[in-house]
């Protein structure tokens, strides 16, 4: 066998979605919004799909329902929805064994944006707002 | 309709993890001769290459088209490299079958292979796999293929009703096909204790609900219809092929478990072919997990009650519709290129009554079904397949 090995460091310019990227890195969700037809995508979306698209930035409040969770040795993931999104986003959870339907969009602690959602352990939304 | 590239001929090797000292470029040779032999053409014949390789990553060859070309005597042909994540294969035979239609080359090979199991170790391919989704998103988050599957697969089942019971039977099912083709990778009779014990994955999906990662190589010769040698007027011919795309975002979709992709690409095909899904009579499904075989039945428009259809055995080698006789990629195995090739090679073959004992049904179908999909059916291919006049 011939054996190789490649070590690969990529820079990646986060190009048109750098307001989200620096938002993901404070723990800020920053989706895009449509002035035109009003839809707002977390994650963002470059085209709205709309005739005229009218984007521009908006910070959500961050928080979000979980809407369908998958857990097993890949780690937990859940579909949620973010308070003020048009969209649903798939995000990690950090805390893998809390349970509950709400949490809040977290920064992450080694420097890689990332889509992180800590639950909060309650069940319901005036628990957590 | 009209046939717009005869399959004059159609190979696999068999898809497994291989531990003999053969490389990807044996594969693709071994596929391309076999499917070259099957057509009676000769060599200089073939006037352009079509090859499917998903990533560089697997194979470590940036533009394979050219050296496969040089390993399969093809030199000075026009030669392209397909890629369109898990829908490469597909894709490329939707390229082979323009290049006839639009009379660049009366004989196209297209040949799908990847060394998706053998030359990088399976956590390495798990992180490419990651990087199917979008990078700056789901990628970053640090998803898995299996995590997104399951994500959307749960919204499927909460829609329909249909209980995790039919992941298992889907599995046993496409496996114990696998039993009779000698070219399948996992070739397993299943019981639902042991798929029960398998790890969870992705919750609801355990180990032994995911396809494999396997070596391999599919080929096809396509000819344009008036070039086909006299000993092939009996072969299948395409008539119909459709591919659409979908947001690549899961949350974005207004149905996270519905494949609308898969429903544009088969309307765009059947429009071409000028029939209806109800015409299909065999069907290679792209069942990645084992939930997306049935979350792909619905799209295609092959089933309305697909529990009830699977429990009644419609799907199964001796039913109504047969659904991945091969074993699909449960069974038979992935390697990602060669799958799409590999699905309408199998559906070829089985029109004209050649596939595996076993597995090849008593009546011939008139029109078959290769179905493949990239992402979470992000990108989809579909290509119809017609039963010779002689066949
Ligand atoms: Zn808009």
């Amino acid at each position: 066998m011939i054996r190789r090995e490649v070590s690969l460091s990529y820079e990646l310019a986060p190009g048109w979605l750098a307001p989200h990227v620096d938002g993901l890195l404070q723990g800020r969700a920053v989706a895009r919004g449509c002035g035109t037809c009003g839809r707002v995508s977390f994650p963002p979306e470059r085209h709205c799909g709309c005739a005229a698209p009218a984007p521009h930035w908006i910070t959500l409040e961050g928080w979000a329902e979980v809407v369908f969770r998958t857990d097993g040795l890949d780690g937990s993931f859940a579909l949620v929805s973010f308070a003020g999104s048009s969209t649903k986003s798939v995000v990690r959870l950090v805390l893998d064994s809390a349970t509950g339907r709400f949490g809040t969009l977290v920064a992450p602690t080694d420097g890689q944006p990332a889509l992180l959602l800590a639950l909060n352990g309650k069940g319901a939304s005036d628990d957590t707002h | 309709m009209s046939v717009i590239a005869t399959i004059t001929g159609a190979a696999l090797t068999r898809f497994d993890h291989r531990r003999d000292g053969s490389s990807f470029r044996d594969w693709a040779g071994d596929a391309f001769e076999a499917a070259l032999a099957m057509s009676g053409l000769d060599r200089d014949e073939i006037g352009a290459l079509v090859v499917a390789s998903e990533s560089d990553f697997f194979t470590f060859q940036l533009n394979p088209a050219t050296v496969i070309a040089g390993d399969l005597g093809l030199t000075g042909v026009s030669a392209l490299r397909v890629e369109g994540g898990g829908a490469s294969g597909q894709l490329a035979v939707h390229a082979g079958a323009r290049i006839v239609a639009t009379g660049q080359a009366r004989h196209v090979a297209v040949v799908g292979v990847d060394p998706s199991a053998s030359t990088l170790p399976g956590s390495t391919v798990k992180m490419l796999y990651g990087m199917s989704f979008d990078q700056w998103s789901d990628g970053m988050t640090g998803t898995t293929s299996t995590a997104l599957y399951a994500l959307s697969v749960q919204s499927f089942l909460a829609r329909t009703g249909i209980g995790v019971w039919a992941l298992d039977a889907v599995t046993m099912a496409n496996r114990a096909n696998a039993c009779a083709n000698p070219g399948a990778h996992l070739p397993r009779r299943h019981g639902a204790a042991e798929i029960a014990s398998s790890p969870m994955i992705a919750a609801p999906y355990r180990r032994l609900h995911c396809s494999p990662l396997s070596d391999g190589a599919a080929a096809l010769i396509l000819s344009y219809p008036g070039a086909v040698p006299e000993a092939r007027r009996g072969a299948a011919g395409i008539v119909g092929t459709g591919a659409a795309t979908d947001k690549f975002h899961l949350g974005a979709r207004a149905d996270l478990g519905r494949f609308a992709a898969k429903t544009l690409a088969m309307q765009r095909a059947c429009a071409i072919a000028a029939i209806t899904p109800s015409d299909v009579g065999l069907a290679e499904v792209y069942d990645a997990y084992a939930g997306a075989q049935l979350q792909a039945l619905e799209a295609l428009g092959l089933s309305e009650q697909i529990g009830a259809d699977l429990e009644a055995g419609r799907f199964a080698p001796s039913g109504a519709l047969p659904v991945n006789l091969s074993g699909g990629l449960l069974g038979q195995g992935a390697p990602v290129g060669a799958t799409g090739v590999g699905q309408t090679a199998t559906c070829a073959l089985a029109l004209e009554g050649r596939y595996h004992a076993g597995l090849q049904p008593r009546e011939l179908p008139r029109y078959a079904l290769a179905d493949t999909h990239g992402g979470v059916c992000t990108t989809a291919a579909v290509t119809l397949l017609q039963a010779g006049a002689e066949a």
